[in-house]
């Protein structure tokens, strides 16, 4: 069995989305990590390194988000399915957890520098 | 003692035979993709959209989309999703993926192969559940599940597309089953 032309031009731009992809999801990985919570309306910031439990209220009803020792994991949730409590805890900038159900999005990104100069005039 | 039929015209009467047949087994390797244990939560082999995979040189667009339809019907119905919103994402994924199956299987006609189609379903279903996971929940925030996504429908589609390549190569009730739907 061969692969026809066009399978290969399905593969390649497959591979150049994938590629894409990756460089828009690029957060910055610099400075302290902080862990970012998008609910259903709201998002908190926390920090990665101190130790806390965060109880997110979402439509199905309220998601456990624990912070511990630099890892973050669904503690638990009020969701059927309980995808998001299996997942392994994430720890590196770019990492993310999400409970389609109960719609929480939990993600570890680099400090944005807020306070940076946005441009300079002369 | 057994006899072989001579042609398809014994092993199926229609297109609503084939049709049919070919949704009882959506429905049961929906049922085998939920039973399979798997690295990642997230990860979805996409084993049910293999009739799908066979029926676009086989149905035409009619029968094809009612089979579509089967396979969102028997995969919500068995993983519990049926009446949540998550049967959006799937209804929306599978329609917007077989319609980008025919579509790449009718323009590509001898240019391209079960797995060229197969990664074009895979990548579609992927990317419209991306955006709408964008749109209407998580926001900016989706973005960060593309590059997973794409890679996985990048290898499920292509390991599903060389099966299907092989099978339709091969299969005398595939053969059987063309013939058949050619009258």
């Amino acid at each position: 069995m061969r692969l026809a032309p066009l399978d290969w031009v399905a593969i390649l731009a497959s591979l150049a989305l994938l590629v894409a992809s990756s460089l828009f999801a690029r957060t910055s990985r610099e400075g302290e990590l902080t862990v970012v919570v998008t609910g259903q309306e709201t998002e908190w910031v926390y920090p990665l390194e101190e130790d806390r439990e965060i109880a997110i209220p979402g439509p199905l009803g309220t998601t456990i988000v624990e912070i511990h020792d630099g890892h973050v994991h669904i503690a638990s949730s009020p969701c059927p399915n309980q995808t998001c409590v299996a997942v392994a805890a994430i720890n590196l900038p770019g990492q993310w957890v999400a409970c389609l159900p109960n719609q929480v999005f939990v993600r570890i990104e680099g400090k944005t520098t807020d306070d940076s100069v946005d441009a300079n005039v002369f | 003692m057994f006899s072989e039929p001579a042609s398809g015209h014994a092993r199926f009467k229609n297109k609503a035979d084939i049709t049919a047949l070919l949704g009882a087994f959506c429905f049961f390797l929906s049922t085998i993709e939920y039973m399979i244990p798997k690295p990642l939560p997230f990860m979805r082999l996409g084993i049910a959209n293999l009739p799908i995979l066979l029926a676009v040189g086989l149905l035409p667009f009619k029968w094809y989309l009612l089979l579509a339809l089967v396979k969102v019907v028997g995969m919500s119905v068995i993983s519990g999703s049926l009446f949540s919103y998550i049967a959006i994402f799937s209804l929306a994924g599978t329609l917007i993926a077989a319609v980008a199956m025919w579509i790449a299987h009718r323009l590509g006609g001898r240019l391209i192969t079960s797995v060229g189609v197969s990664i074009a379903g895979a990548i579609t279903s992927n990317l419209v559940q991306i955006i709408i996971a964008r749109v209407i929940v998580f926001g900016d925030a989706a973005t960060l599940i593309a590059p997973l996504f794409i890679g996985m429908g990048l290898i499920t589609g292509t390991a599903l597309g060389l099966f299907a390549e092989k099978f339709t190569l091969s299969s005398r009730w595939f053969a059987a089953a063309r013939e058949a739907s050619r009258e």
